[in-house]
């Protein structure tokens, strides 16, 4: 890698973190959509149809030609996709209403908190170990230089994650607070509780991919736990005790079914964000779904294999030499980054909602110490072998 | 510097769980429910009054719009109290098809339950299932009536028309397919860890109280009482009908989901055998274009899907409308049972109460 | 039974002045039209009437022939034609399936192990469309219903429902209150009945029965009747500021919310635009009508 000055580097940085945002902001609209499609088809009916479903207009023009050929139009498939350019639309320009008695500063500070700590959780993730293309010598400042997989190669990547993501739910207890008004207070409380709760259970299923691998590094980690380099074959034991829990923590900090108490809207309308409205609303509209993206990333890069194709340190039975599958690839990690959301979705079309109590006996008597074996059980793999 | 201090917040009128426009009372400490007051009243038409100002053909039309779910039920207990206040005979197949199409909108009404309780559960996607049976039920009522919610479905003296062509066949096909849809929700609920969790033992209300509150229907059912007001005082054609009434013992909230559920196949079984034995002959008996009502009182209850419904009327001397009309409306002595079901315990619990109770405002208020 | 009273309708209201005056003449439908007679069913007052009828018919009968026995000698002494022997009246048979149920004496076992517990309170006893009624003094009531419930022959365990009835045009009493009891274990009903005045406040019956507690406070928001001894004596469907009692025969159907202003004619506008003034003064909430 050839040395940068330091305006390479910040212009580097800038278009990384840029890419990033573009990513974040295709996939989240997607997601929404994706949300709507799938749960619809889980509950045997259409889901979104009416944008770019109908006969009229650009969409409807192409509608009618193929069914005029007799073809069934191929929009059909993707009806209602542009509804998610009307979500965004519709919460930008909705009218952002602060209530009388709410804390007026606080209350614009709160979503802005969630949305931030999501956010820069991504300058840590690492969507490939390498080197993505590079740029062509003829542009102007950036010529020749490398476009990396990730924003920053942290060495100690997984703690400045997991201490970002746990300033989120500051957003949520101070939006909650902040809006002087009891369903959000119940929100927030239950909210405040539930993960923190959680991020213990959580934060101790992700020392078990640290401890087998011995690396606090986003990329290295997730190289060595597939490739089982410096791991013992043993290690894919409690490495998948430890996906199942942190599957279920995950769903727990994203507050998603089945532990989706802070907006339990039959309960407490909307939880934390019952005041909000408009694009402030959207801010903690996005931050979840960022949320979303997030667990999902981590998943996949230290449970499921990243970049490569096989996980549990499995993917040393496929030779490097092999052309496509023996290699790391940011296919094989947003593949596993989309599964990951699946579950997500295909949970919440199943499940029914935990209770308040219950929620707490589920983290405090079961997965905490359930994480701590697996913990032992892992050390002690890491040190007899 | 620190105190406790109870929450007090209102649960309603607007709020997505309660059903309507019931509001709830609760005086919280943290999340545990310390009080809690049912407020009724939100939908309150007077229907009584109206009822007296109208005739015992028009008062039918008012019943639709109580238990605005089970409207072939409330128009069941009108026109076959009205029916005993003349002593009125009606003929065997309307009685038939009157049976079958009240168990139908059993199904449709229990569907409804099931579909609401178990989103304020968490559970999504029951809703959208039990929608769809829901939806060719009501589909059958507009073939009858014309109408799928609001259905005035019967006459006083029998039916106004008889089936309609296809009616019977487009009813077998929804009796075929039907128990495989509920075995489908019992996959989704009945052994689902959390859908457990949430419900057996919440919600208690043991026989006892049951009886003291006047509580009837799934409710007392699920304490163990075998009371079932087509089995107790058949009226229609209940009394040919063989069928079961399901009970449990544990008197909880997921006792309350069993018996429903079986309720459904029992109801199930009574439209196969109304199918079946469907007699042939008139549906309307002869009765004269004016009733003129001699001085009489009766309460006439049907098992609704609610609990017991009762009609209570008074009759003056030449009257061509009720002197006075009662409606004892099933939702509204359930209700009475909610604090005693949900203080002590957690604000989820009372959602989970509301819904086991099975509550319709439009009854409630009337 | 008491001899009935002329109800009086209450006297409308002043009306306000404007272009939707209330006129009772014009719109006939708006009075409150008392009733006139007490619907009490009762097995004495129904053979008294039953008797009477055929005093009456015989008495008819007995002019008739009276009448035929004159006309007869009349027509003898004056040499025409004997008049025809009159035919006694039969009672036309509708062609129809109505049975009208009528009430008849107590049979029940119920209902005599009722009259012998409570002996004098009882004051009448009998069936009626298959239901069994038992009127018992107003001061009985709480009496009655422990009896009913806790009698082991009798276990009324759940009262089932509980209503009022307004009667304006009965002399000793204004209102009936009937408790319809189940019991459960034996699958039978029974109704008693109280016969109370205006003013009287009878015993709750919450403490035998829980279930009464809301239908009580039923029973009085809409006709008035407070009960003694309840744990909660307010409206329950109405506002806690409502005035009147609905269910009451001299409540009206029909309120000042309405207009008598047709509004075809008034083409400019005018009187719509008055009426729309003069409701808001009275803080009256005035819909747009809509044109035909």
């Amino acid at each position: 890698m050839p040395t940068m000055t330091l305006t390479q580097t910040l212009v580097m940085g800038l278009l990384q973190c840029v890419a990033v945002l573009i990513l974040i902001f295709v996939m989240v609209p997607l997601l929404t959509f994706a949300e709507r499609k799938v749960i619809g088809y889980i509950q045997v009916r259409l889901g979104a149809t009416r944008t770019a479903g109908g006969l009229v207009g650009i969409t409807g023009a192409l509608n009618r030609g193929m069914w005029a050929m007799g073809k069934l139009p191929v929009l059909s498939i993707l009806r209602g996709l542009p509804v998610f350019i009307a979500d965004i639309l519709k919460l930008i320009l909705k009218e952002d209403i602060i209530p009388a008695k709410a804390e007026r500063s606080v209350f614009t500070l709160a979503p802005i908190i969630s949305v931030m700590a999501a956010f820069g959780v991504f300058s840590a993730i690492a969507f490939f170990p390498g080197v993505l293309f590079t740029f062509p010598a003829k542009f102007p400042i950036v010529g020749g230089l490398p476009f990396m997989g990730f924003i920053s190669d942290v060495n100690v990547g997984v703690l400045y994650i997991l201490g970002l993501s746990s300033v989120g739910v500051y957003g949520i207890v101070l939006g909650a607070w902040a809006s002087n008004s009891k369903y959000p207070l119940l929100g927030g409380l239950r909210s405040a509780a539930q993960i923190i709760s959680y991020e213990v259970p959580l934060t101790l299923s992700l020392l078990t991919p640290v401890v087998l691998a011995g690396s606090l590094n986003f990329k290295d980690l997730s190289i060595r736990l597939s490739t089982g380099a410096d791991m013992h074959w043993l290690g894919a034991i409690p490495l998948f005790v430890g996906f199942l829990v942190y599957t279920t923590c995950g769903f727990a900090e994203t507050n998603r079914t089945p532990f989706d108490l802070p907006e339990a809207e039959t309960e407490l309308v909307a939880g934390f964000h019952t005041e909000y409205s408009g694009m402030k609303f959207g801010f903690f509209y996005l931050a979840e779904y960022t949320n979303m993206i997030v667990v999902s990333c981590f998943a996949s890069a230290f449970f499921l294999g990243g970049y490569y194709l096989l996980p549990f340190g499995l993917q040393r039975l496929i030779p490097a030499s092999v052309p496509f599958l023996g290699q790391p690839s940011i296919l094989f990690f947003f593949l596993k980054v989309f599964a990951i959301l699946f579950l997500f979705l295909w949970v919440r079309a199943t499940l029914p909602r935990y209770r308040y109590d219950q929620l707490m006996d589920v983290g405090w008597k079961w997965l905490i110490p359930l994480t701590l074996v697996n913990l032992f059980v892992a050390g002690l793999i890491r040190y007899a072998f | 510097m620190f105190k406790n201090e109870e929450m007090e917040i209102n649960l309603g009128p607007q709020h997505p769980s309660t059903h309507g426009v019931l509001r709830v009372k609760l005086r919280l400490d943290g999340e545990t429910v310390t009080k809690c007051t049912p407020v009724i009243g939100y939908l309150h038409r007077g229907v009584e009054k109206i009822c007296e100002n109208k005739t015992f053909f028009q008062g039918q039309v008012w019943t639709d719009r109580m238990d605005y779910v089970a409207s072939i039920s409330n128009n069941l207990g009108w026109a076959e109290g009205v029916e005993k206040l003349f002593g009125i005979e009606t003929p065997r197949r309307a009685r038939y098809i009157r049976t079958m199409l009240t168990e139908q909108n059993r199904l449709a009404s229990h569907l409804l339950w099931l579909a609401t309780h178990a989103l304020d559960i968490g559970a999504m996607t029951v809703f959208l299932y039990a929608f769809r049976e829901r939806e060719y039920l009501l589909d059958l009522f507009e073939a009858f009536c014309g109408a799928r919610l609001t259905t005035t479905a019967f006459r006083i003296g029998g039916l106004r028309e008889d089936l309609p062509p296809g009616f019977i066949k487009n009813a077998q096909a929804f009796q075929d397919r039907f128990l495989a849809c509920i075995d489908e929700y019992e996959e989704l609920l009945t052994e689902n860890r959390i859908w457990k969790k949430r419900t057996v033992g919440v919600a208690k209300l043991n026989a006892e109280d049951c009886i003291a509150l006047g509580v009837t229907g799934p409710v007392l059912r699920a304490a163990g009482v075998p009371y079932d007001i087509r089995k107790a005082f058949p009226s229609a054609a209940y009394a040919e009908m063989d069928f079961e009434i399901p009970t449990r013992t544990e008197a909880d909230t997921y006792a309350r989901y069993l018996v429903r559920l079986a309720e459904m196949r029992q109801s199930h079984r009574i439209i196969q055998q109304c199918i079946d034995g469907l007699p042939e002959g008139p549906v309307m008996a002869k009765i004269p274009k004016i009733l003129k009502s001699e001085v009489n009182e009766v309460y006439h209850p049907i098992e609704a899907p609610k609990g017991e419904l009762g009609y209570y009327f008074v009759a003056e001397k030449g009257g061509t409308m009720p002197y006075r009309m009662h409606v004892r409306a099933p939702s509204f002595v359930n209700l009475q049972a909610l604090p005693k079901m949900t203080e002590g315990r957690l604000l989820a619990d009372v959602i989970a109460a509301i819904g086991t109770l099975d509550v319709v405002l439009g009854e409630i208020d009337r | 039974m008491a001899e009935p009273i002329e109800p009086q309708a209450p006297a409308a209201p002043e009306a306000p002045a404007g272009p939707y005056v209330y006129d009772h003449a014009a719109a006939p439908f708006r009075q409150v039209v008392m009733p006139k007679t007490v619907p009490l069913p009762s097995f004495r007052t129904y053979t008294a009437e039953v008797a009477a009828a055929a005093a009456a018919d015989e008495a008819k009968w007995q002019k008739q022939l009276a009448d035929f026995e004159v006309a007869k000698t009349k027509a003898e002494t004056e040499g025409k034609d004997a008049p025809k022997p009159p035919v006694r009246a039969v009672p036309r048979k509708d062609d129809n399936d109505m049975k009208t149920p009528w009430p008849v004496a107590a049979t029940d076992a119920d209902l005599l192990k009722l009259q012998e517990l409570l002996g004098d309170s009882v004051e009448e006893c009998f069936e009626q469309a298959g239901e069994r009624v038992c009127q018992v003094k107003k001061e009985a009531i709480l009496e009655a219903l422990r009896v009913c419930r806790e009698e082991p022959s009798l276990k009324y365990e759940m009262l089932a429902d509980q209503s009022a009835t307004h009667y304006p045009a009965a002399k000793d009493f204004a209102f009936s209150i009937v408790y319809h009891l189940t019991s459960v274990s034996r699958s039978k009903r029974l109704r008693l009945r109280i016969l109370v005045p205006e003013g009287f406040i009878p015993e709750s019956a919450c403490d035998l029965y829980p279930s009464a507690n809301w239908m009580e406070r039923e029973i009085y928001d809409m006709l008035g009747i407070r009960f003694a001894n309840h744990p909660d004596m307010t409206r329950i469907l109405c506002p806690e500021d409502w005035e009147g009692y609905p269910l009451r025969k001299e409540y009206p159907t029909v309120g000042w919310g309405q207009r008598d202003i047709d509004f075809r004619d008034d083409r400019g506008g005018v009187l719509n635009r008055l009426a729309m003034e003069k409701a808001g003064q009275l803080g009256i909430n005035l819909k747009q009508p809509k044109a035909d």
